[in-house]
């Protein structure tokens, strides 16, 4: 499962505080937007709230930064970037195996490996 | 046990000085990664899933001997990402090599040979290429899920023995291995002429793209002690015996996060080489305000209550060398008789 794609609903059930802890562990480019209407488009690599003042920090999308973002600043979160834990790479690689497995497998039992 | 003397006695003098001193918490191993960049993409690697701009990025050398000073720990790894990749890396060991760190370069090795012809690195006894080796040639090639691994990092190992490297191997294990096998493997590394072999059960990262394969402790402890049962004298491993024996099964330690620090693009990691749960600016600040008391097993956190990783452990088992007179007396032992 993924939140590639996600734009949160905040509200009663989902805290700005749990979209940020997400966002946090998402292995992907997020866009936070911001109290006064702007985005800022990058990676989320750190948050704090464990202070008094918490706050996230993120590099642009040129990767330009850390940048500082309080979290009275921001409104929302949404996870626009690939998820690049998404294991696809892994996957592509096992699916490959299988298939020289199996190639294999076919030419010893017709005799021509 | 193959660690040279010189080390043990620099490691050995540093941690009884922080004893001395009454430091409850101090660091043995910096983990120094420079850049997160890779040229493999293994399937229990959860280091290395990061956005293009952030994979292009890479620390100053300035940075990472500020990072160096900051931590004072005597032993300096460089794992990554790749570390050769980092366009650094000589002018960095170099400047490591002078403040007489001992430094573990950890490569997959598949540029070693071409770095060393460009003679990027000179040979030094503060500095030893620890090779990331998975297993025999099958088991290596899957683990770092690309065919022909295993032979370039031979002949990197050998490439740089010749030139008279010090050469160690590091190796992860996963659920299926084979402890056959694995000693068949502790064979040819020996063969090869390698100083010395660090072994560790992987860390079930919750990013990496395989999560079926990690060792629950129970297994851990059946796989290390049919593997380490009865060891061959001419095996040696680069790391404590009580740590070995941890992993058997015949130690309970508990860990000992703070001993491996890890400094990274994004600062001090907390709470260490594995979680991520958060980074702090100064290594100051690492230590003295992480929540230390939610890590461990003893804290019932579950991402904790598997891990028997070195980077957790390793620096445990040093501690109990210097803080016991049976530590110390269990570590003479194995290392003189080789016995775990």
């Amino acid at each position: 499962m993924t939140l590639q794609g996600w734009v949160p609903k905040l509200g009663e059930y989902l805290t700005l505080a749990e979209v940020i802890d997400l966002a946090f562990d998402y292995r992907g480019n997020t866009a936070v937007v911001k109290v006064d209407g702007t985005e800022v488009e990058g990676y989320i690599f750190n948050r704090n709230r464990d202070v008094s003042e918490p706050f996230v920090q993120m590099f642009d999308l040129a990767g330009n930064g850390p940048f500082k973002i309080p979290y009275s600043e921001i409104q929302n979160i949404k996870f626009t970037g690939k998820d690049t834990a998404a294991g696809n790479s892994w996957l592509a690689w096992l699916e490959r195996k299988e298939k020289e497995k199996a190639e294999k497998a076919g030419r010893l039992d017709k005799g021509t490996a | 046990m193959s660690v040279p003397l010189s080390q043990m006695w620099v490691v050995a003098t540093y941690v009884l000085k922080q004893k001395l001193r009454g430091r409850k918490r101090y660091p043995l191993v910096l983990m120094l990664e420079p850049l997160f960049r890779c040229n493999l993409t293994c399937a229990g690697c959860g280091k290395i899933q990061y956005p293009a701009e952030i994979l292009r990025k890479h620390l100053s050398v300035e940075a990472c001997l500020k990072a160096v000073d900051e931590c004072g720990a005597p032993v300096v790894s460089i794992p990554g990402g790749e570390p050769l990749m980092y366009p650094k890396i000589g002018e960095l060991v170099d400047a490591l090599v002078k403040r007489k760190k001992y430094v573990y370069l950890c490569t997959n090795a598949i540029q070693l040979k071409d770095k060393l012809e460009q003679g990027v690195f000179k040979p030094s006894k503060h500095l030893s290429f620890s090779i990331h080796m998975d297993g025999l040639r099958e088991e290596h090639d899957e683990a770092v899920c690309r065919d022909g691994v295993y032979d370039e990092a031979v002949e990197g190992i050998k490439e740089a023995l010749r030139r008279g490297f010090r050469v160690t191997t590091n190796t992860t294990l996963f659920d299926g291995a084979n402890p056959l096998r694995m000693r068949e493997f502790f064979d040819e590394m020996m063969t090869l002429g390698v100083e010395g072999m660090m072994l560790s059960p992987g860390y079930s990262y919750s990013k990496a793209p395989d999560q079926e394969h990690f060792l629950r402790r129970s297994k851990t402890n059946e796989l290390f002690s049919v593997m380490l049962s009865d060891p061959k004298k001419h095996w040696r491993f680069n790391q404590s015996p009580l740590f070995l024996q941890f992993l058997m099964g015949k130690h309970d330690y508990e860990c000992t996060p703070w001993g491996n620090p890890t400094f990274n693009l994004f600062g001090w990691q907390r709470p260490c080489y594995l979680l991520q749960e958060g980074y702090a600016e100064t290594f100051q600040d690492l230590m003295e305000n992480t929540r230390w008391e939610r890590y461990g097993r003893r804290s019932g956190n579950e991402k904790c209550q598997d891990c028997m990783v070195h980077c957790g452990f390793e620096p445990t088992a040093v501690d109990q060398t210097f803080g016991s007179w049976k530590g110390f007396r269990d570590t003479v032992v194995a290392t003189i008789t080789g016995k775990l």
